[in-house]
């Protein structure tokens, strides 16, 4: 059986069809996700409203160093992704393993990133609580909804790389050719990811800079 | 295949991505820079603003929403759709009461 043949299922009758398929069932879970990250990011807004000094000061305290890096680390990431969808689809086998790879090691490389801030921000007691160092107690509010977003999307980007890797292997024993629909869902969820962080970003990260 | 199909390729390829990555990093840049300055409460505006519009061009140019089918579009306006309702309803109730 030719790749071609093994790529395309039932009940399509051809390839660009079924990748449109796999797209469809992905962006209705991402209109979930969607509302899933919505209902955090009304929160903040809800807070933020009452709260606005309070969230000045918590603000300043958030590593922005890091955060940039990382920026800068899942932008790059969505262009190596992009290319990885784009030879798979022009059956260029080993440049969409590379691009794959590449994808999962900035993944990793944000993850590390992020526990190293994460370290730094631990030392600084910047958790709510008892030791909590900053006022007005409302800067505790701020770092509540930093640690649980920050949380949330480590989690889903963990659940992509473990995805980006699952379907490196698959591509790499030949399980499932590179131009089936196996990308197309990879590649849509990696970059929703990586559209939330876009989002976090200026609420975390630019809060209290001016 | 020809040269200007070889070309066509690779502009597909890599070479459009890549130009999208550029104006990505130059929106990011923008960002980041505009949080020092200071505007007051333009400064959350002009940086959702911003994170806005890169959120555009990824969708549109990286997810390739451009060029995806009709029924792709309403699926993602919809999950648009609910979460405007959410912060319009939400801010409804919290910005029309009196304390």
């Amino acid at each position: 059986m030719s790749d071609a043949s093994q790529a395309l299922r039932e009940p399509w009758p051809d390839l660009r069809l079924q990748r449109q398929g796999v797209g469809l069932g992905m962006w209705i879970f991402l209109a979930s996700e969607i509302l899933f990250f919505g209902a955090l990011f009304c929160s903040y807004a809800v807070y933020r409203s009452f709260n606005d000094e309070a969230f000045r000061v918590a603000g300043e305290h958030t590593g922005i160093v890091y955060g940039s890096i990382n920026t800068v680390l899942l932008l790059t990431s969505s262009l190596t992704m992009t290319v990885a969808l784009r030879a798979a689809t022009l059956e260029m086998r080993k440049p969409t393993l590379i691009f794959l790879a590449l994808t999962a090691a900035l993944g990793l490389a944000f993850l590390a990133c992020k526990g190293l801030e994460y370290r730094e921000d631990l030392k600084q007691h910047l958790f709510p609580g008892p030791d909590f160092p900053l006022s007005p107690a409302a800067t505790q509010l701020f770092w509540g909804f930093y640690w649980i977003m920050t949380g949330i999307h480590a989690v889903h980007l963990s659940a992509g790389i473990a995805v980006v890797g699952g379907v490196f292997v698959l591509f790499k024993r030949r399980i499932v050719p590179v131009q089936g629909s196996t990308m197309e869902g990879a590649a849509i969820y990696w970059h929703f990811v990586d559209a939330v962080w876009l989002v976090l970003f200026p609420l975390l990260y630019l809060v209290g800079r001016s | 295949m020809n040269g200007r199909d070889q070309s066509r390729r690779s502009w597909w390829l890599w070479q459009a991505p890549a130009l999208v990555w550029v104006v990505l990093l130059i929106l990011f840049g923008a960002s980041l820079g505009s949080a020092y300055l200071p505007l007051g409460v333009g400064n959350l505006a002009l940086n959702l603003l911003i994170a806005a519009i890169m959120i555009v061009v990824l969708v549109t140019f990286l997810m390739d929403l451009k060029e995806a089918a009709a029924l792709l579009h309403v699926v993602a306006g919809a999950g648009l759709l609910w979460l405007l309702l959410m912060f319009a309803l939400t801010f409804s109730d919290y910005l029309s009461r009196y304390y």
